[in-house]
């Protein structure tokens, strides 16, 4: 009696899974078809590997297609997760241009030398600070590290770093220690006041409660939660969430913090031409293109970015103009040296 | 003819589990043959020697003359033409029945596989069960069924492992006869693996006693009944009563405690032994008749076709058993007389 | 390879049966027909496993070995010492223990619920025993992340162990559920009803009786939870709790470094060998003694009694958490949200895609592991272990690893495939072969071997045997294996990122993406389609009875 009842639900497990193999398989075609014949130095068309969320990018990227006249295939993925593709992958990489959500990926190729050196004129439209010391990456647009609160708990935040590892936060901070951009604020602690004290200060974090979140949403969510008074985030995010929600609905303020404060540093993205792709030249246009006006208007009133290149300033309301944003004097170069705050970091036993 | 040949199988799972100790036996082509054996004598081991699941240590085993298993040779199973039919059918339960028998029918043309199967199911009975499910049928159809896959291929010998066991004792009878009559209308060689002493001495031609991996006897049911080779043998095939014997007149009767026994053979210069006859051989008489022993009636077991006296005799440890056909005469704790009829034979 | 130790011969059937006297035991006590011991060493002949099923399972078990072939490469690229100091590190150790710890609770937990559910389901008088045996699977088209992010959304406070364990449990408990359930549907009543009659309550006839004999198959199920938790990252990140994941993903995205990834990625390994060696245990002989049982009668429902009630509300405690709770969010998310823009093309375009590559995935694992899974089932002996452990070696890997291991492998040796789908789905079967590969053995073991024995005397060889009889009559449960995998593939994000084709979209990656950005009630679309779609098959799963 059993039989004919497995019998059917066999039959039908099949149909189901045949289906759409077959519709797979058709698919497929297509895919194979797009695929160009890569690796001949001469390819017209660009893929783009990018660490870069979709839904912020590919606006841009879909005008950047039509800028570069060739046709652009976009990757999207986590950047370090990109940039370890990327160095799996070797001289047979895919990937004609990498454009990575902060420096250190971008360093990371640089230093295993898979960039290709872009033209002076090129590196020129950008402040040296925002771009890698070898010239084969530069900075597109940059974010500032700063402080939320949650304004039904506190009256004024604290304008340094310094002052969270204060007793009267105890308890009250959030942060996120695997988020890039917080570990290269670490790293530029590092760089601007070293080692040591950079250590004393993670050390007197954790010994002050701060609490350990996944990611600067969710850190941003502990403030408007009032889970955490303070949270140490990117500013964009909570420009974005007030255009998603409406700045009365969103329970938590910025503040940035004065007087270059560690705290303040300017984390950049930014663009790298790989360098045995083939497609130097198209990729190469791409750069050209991302620090172009149209580009550098749209990082700063779509994604609520810095514009780091053609005199663009932002138009966001509420956002303190880059010039006026007192951040800490830093080569973004030597942020690369990841390895060593992430051994501090799980030193100190944050990560 | 298929007659299949056993010589010196032996068997051993692992040092010291000896399965199967140099195991002779032939079966003449189309007799059907049945290995009796109690629990664990070896008899399912070779049962799946010869169809070919299982590798013997040594030993030979071929049928017809053609070698299954030798020096150097292992046939595969599927190249033996060796059907089994298992316990409780094991019919395939995802296919009809009519698929099922035609399953061994390879190299037919469609026309003929289907004659071929309808024929197989007239032969067991089952003509017009094609299209049913296994699951449809009762044991004892799925138990014919069973046969006339085996059949269906026209194998030169056909296994039947326990085939009966499951089931009811009202149903076993008539399926035995069915499976009787078909294997002999086939004329293929079989060999029926049983330890139910009634079902082989009643469905098969040759038997053979399987104890402690070898053949103890093979012989036709009523030799292996009435000439058991020992006396364990003989209460293994059967009920026996085992009597102290003195051999007498030159060696033509014995002497035992229920009077002189005439015996079948000779006693080859033994003089002394056990005398085995069986409850039938004894009669209850009235105490003073001349050649009855006087005895005490310790218990009565009544089975409907006949009955079973247990008598206490002078000289006996144990009481004997009497077997008596028709009514009762006598109750416990009556005298009676005890006499022997027939031919008993003598053991060491 | 090839010498294969074929298994013992199997009994004809049932040698559990007291009514079968010619598998009684022989005069030293060894079973007749059964006799393990003899497959050791003698016993060749009849059950050699066929070179034609050896060939696919080991081309089977060196796919499931690239990702370790790639540790290797990576893990010594500085010398065995350097790999040594990465991983004997005590912060390495400390991360392990969490794992290990996370592992086992959440492993207990799946086990308390998929035997209590599977039991309460298939045996008792609950009201509505079929519905919440269904309801139970359901948790299965429910990907971690996504549990977490509801649940971390609805009580912030949950964050850490706790919550990692709860969403953890409440996906996989099913793997636990289903394979009890079908071993409690093949269990003769009549022992429990032997146990009743000897004076044993209850309770006490399931802990000594029943309990007992579900043990392979919760030990098979709870082999897929730990596995599963030791490879999981999406829920332990969100949830923040540090796990041994968590250092192989730190060591790529903060150091940019392969080499301590691939040095932590191996002592996964090492845990899961381990793992599986543990549970080859627990399996004993009983496997093989699982032969038949299509013959005993169905149980009669235990009656409830006064714990009617109790019973109703486990159930009903349970879905409310695993399969209510989840969706009721998303459906909260859907309905809130004002960045809810329905990209309708995008979701069914995503949602076919998915399908596809599920699909695709499902079938080449399936295919993969169903000689693996016969061999396992029919065959004993060193090889047929190996051949089945090799299986499961990179099964607690994270997805980013064995991803970068076909990338590795795809670039050098199978440039024309790299970021086409087939190769995606090649990453589907190195990920998920174990899944499939333990639903075909425990439905080959559910065909009786006699009946392949009947079929070789019937004429047919080796592997037509195996197509006409054994293939047919494991069908369903194969099918059931691939609607499994069907599932896993579809939930899958790591390896679908980085090796699907330019531009190709599955929920999953949608998913990540939305979220990303941050936009939870654009997310929610995604995430919602997901499990409708994923709890299609898991409902077939929880319908399918073997």
């Amino acid at each position: 009696m059993r039989r004919p009842m497995a019998r059917r639900s066999t039959a039908l497990v099949a149909a189901a899974l045949l289906l759409p193999v077959l519709a797979a398989c058709g698919s497929d075609d297509d895919s194979a078809a797009s695929d160009d014949g890569d690796g001949n130095g001469r390819s017209s068309s660009l893929v783009i590997y990018s660490g870069r969320n979709e839904k912020l990018v590919k606006p841009i990227l879909d005008k950047l297609e039509k800028a570069v006249g060739a046709k652009v295939d976009v990757r999207y993925g986590d950047s370090a997760e990109l940039a370890a593709q990327i160095l799996e992958e070797g001289d047979r990489t895919k990937a004609g241009l990498f454009f990575s959500q902060d420096a250190g990926a971008l360093g990371a190729l640089s230093k295993e030398g898979m960039l290709e050196k872009l033209p002076q004129g090129t590196l020129d439209k950008v402040d040296a600070a925002y771009r890698g010391s070898d010239g084969d990456w530069t900075g597109v647009s940059g974010r500032v590290r700063v402080i939320a609160y949650n304004p039904d708990k506190v009256s004024k935040a604290p304008d340094s770093v310094h002052d969270v590892v204060k007793p009267e936060w105890k308890d009250k901070v959030g942060f996120a220690p695997t988020n890039a951009s917080f570990q290269a604020f670490v790293t530029g602690m590092r760089v601007l006041e070293g080692d040591d004290a950079t250590r004393d200060w993670l050390k007197a974090l954790k010994d002050n409660g701060a609490k350990t979140y996944a990611n600067n949403l969710a850190t941003l969510d502990a403030v408007e939660s009032g889970e955490v008074s303070l949270g140490l985030v990117n500013h964009y995010y909570w420009y974005e969430r007030v255009a998603e929600k409406g700045e009365d609905k969103v329970g938590a303020k910025l503040h940035f913090l004065p007087g270059g404060d560690p705290g303040a540093l300017i984390n950049t993205a930014g663009v790298g031409v790989l360098a045995d792709s083939g497609q130097s030249a198209t990729a190469r246009k791409a750069v050209d293109y991302l620090l172009s006006k149209e580009a550098q208007t749209y990082f700063a009133e779509q994604t609520k970015e810095y514009p780091l290149a053609a005199g663009v300033t932002s138009p966001v309301e509420d956002l303190p103009p880059l010039d006026s944003l007192e951040a800490p004097d830093i080569d973004l170069g030597k942020l690369e040296s990841l390895q060593e705050t992430l051994a501090m970091l799980q030193d100190v036993g944050l990560v | 003819m298929n007659d299949l040949r056993i010589e010196r199988l032996t068997k051993s799972y692992g040092p010291g589990a000896p399965v199967l100790q140099g195991l002779d036996l032939t079966v003449p082509g189309g007799a059907l043959a049945a290995v009796l054996g109690p629990s664990g004598c070896g008899k399912t081991t070779l049962l799946r020697i010869v169809a070919g699941f299982l590798r013997a240590d040594t030993g030979t085993v071929t049928v017809g003359g053609r070698t299954l298993v030798g020096p150097g040779v292992q046939l595969p199973p599927e190249r033996r033409r060796v059907g089994i039919v298992p316990q409780e059918g094991a019919l395939f339960p995802h296919l009809s029945v009519a698929r099922n028998v035609a399953f061994g029918l390879t190299g037919l043309d469609r026309a003929e596989r289907r004659r071929r199967t309808e024929e197989m199911l007239e032969l067991v009975g089952l003509a017009g069960y094609g299209d049913r499910m296994p699951h449809e049928l009762s044991g004892g159809q799925q138990q014919r069924i069973a046969l006339a896959r085996a059949l269906a291929p026209r194998p030169e010998l056909v296994l039947l492992d326990e085939p009966f066991n499951a089931l009811d004792s009202a149903l076993r009878a008539g399926v035995r006869a069915d499976v009787r009559t078909a294997l002999r209308a086939t004329g293929a060689t079989a060999v029926l693996v049983t330890h139910d002493q009634q079902e082989a001495l009643s469905s098969a031609d040759v038997v053979a006693v399987v104890r402690e991996g070898r053949v103890a006897q093979c012989a036709t049911p009523q030799d292996l009944y009435r000439l058991p080779a020992d006396p364990w043998i003989a209460g293994f095939v059967g009920d026996a009563v085992l009597l102290p014997g003195t051999v007498g007149n030159g060696g033509a009767t014995a002497t035992t405690p229920l009077g002189p026994v005439t015996l079948a053979a000779p006693p080859g210069g033994r003089r002394t032994g056990t005398v085995v006859i069986r409850p039938e051989q004894l009669r209850l008489a009235d105490t003073d008749t001349a050649d009855a022993v006087r005895g005490t009636v310790t218990d009565v077991c009544f089975y409907g076709h006949d009955a079973m006296v247990s008598v206490a005799v002078d000289g006996m440890d144990a009481p004997v058993d009497v077997r008596v056909a028709g009514p009762l005469p006598i109750g416990p704790g009556e005298e009676t007389g005890v006499r022997v009829t027939g031919e008993a034979t003598l053991h060491a | 390879m090839t010498a294969l130790d074929p298994a013992p011969p199997p009994p004809p059937r049932g040698s559990h049966q007291a009514t079968d006297p010619g598998q009684r035991p022989a005069p030293d006590g060894r079973p007749a027909g059964h006799t393990a011991p003899a497959g050791r060493r003698r016993a060749r002949a009849g059950r050699r496993a066929p070179l034609l099923l050896v060939v696919p399972a080991c081309v089977a078990a060196a796919f499931a070995l690239l990702p370790l072939g790639y540790l290797a490469v990576r893990a010594l690229e500085r010398g065995p010492g350097y790999a040594w100091d990465v991983v004997a590190d005590e912060r390495t150790l400390l991360l392990l223990g969490r794992s290990l710890g996370l592992t086992a609770v959440v492993v207990a937990a799946c086990l308390v619920l998929g035997v209590s559910l599977a039991w309460l389901t298939v045996r008792t008088a609950l009201p509505g025993a079929r519905a919440w045996g269904v309801l139970a699977t359901l948790p299965l088209a429910v990907p971690s992340y996504v549990a977490a992010f509801t649940w971390l959304a609805a009580v912030p406070e949950i964050a850490g162990f706790t919550g990692a364990a709860l969403a953890l449990t409440l996906v996989s408990f099913p793997y636990v559920h289903l394979p009890v359930a079908a071993a409690l549907r093949g269990i003769d009543p009549a022992q429990e009803e032997a146990a009743r009659s000897l004076g044993h309550g209850p309770l006490r006839t399931f802990l000594r009786v029943t309990l007992p004999q579900l043990r392979p198959a919760a030990a098979g199920g709870a082999l897929l939870v730990a596995l599963y938790v030791l490879s999981d990252f999406g829920a332990v990140s969100l949830m923040r709790y540090d796990t041994f994941t968590r250092a192989i993903h730190t060591s790529y995205r903060a150091s940019f470094d392969r080499t301590p990834a691939a040095a932590l990625s191996v002592v996964l390994v090492v845990m899961t060998v381990a793992l599986v060696a543990a549970e080859a245990r627990t399996r004993g002989r009983a496997g093989h003694a699982r032969t038949g049982g299509g013959t005993a009668r169905p149980a009669v429902p235990l009656p409830l009694g006064r714990w009617r009630i109790p019973a109703l509300a486990w159930c009903a405690g349970v879905t409310a958490v695993a399969v209510v709770f989840p969706l009721g969010s998303l459906g909260y998310w859907l309905a809130a949200g004002t960045s809810a823009t329905w990209d309708l093309d995008g979701l069914a375009g995503a949602a076919w895609a998915t399908l596809g590559v599920a699909a695709a995935g499902a079938g080449l694992t399936t295919l993969l592991a169903l000689p693996v899974g016969v061999i396992a089932a029919r065959h004993r002996g060193r090889g047929a272990r190996l051949l089945e452990q090799a299986a499961y070696a990179g099964h607690a890997l994270p997805g980013i690893t064995v991803a970068l291991a076909l990338v590795f492998f795809a670039v050098r040796y199978a440039y024309p495939l790299y970021q086409q789908l087939p190769l995606l789905v090649c990453a589907y079967a190195v990920l998920f072969l174990p899944v499939a590969v333990a639903a075909t053995r425990a439905a080959v073991l559910q065909a009786p071997p006699v009946l392949e024995d009947v079929a070789r005397s019937l004429g047919r060889r080796p592997l037509r045997v195996l197509r006409e009889v054994t293939v047919p009559l494991a069908a369903p449960g194969v099918a059931a294996g691939a609607a499994l995998t069907f599932v896993v593939c579809m939930k899958e994000l790591p390896a679908t990122l980085l090796l699907r084709p330019t531009g190709m979209d599955t929920l999953a990656t949608r998913l990540w993406t939305e979220t990303g950005a941050g936009s939870f009630a654009a997310a929610a679309p995604y995430a919602a389609a997901l499990i409708l779609l994923a709890a299609v098959p898991s409902y077939l799963l929880g319908r399918h009875r073997t």
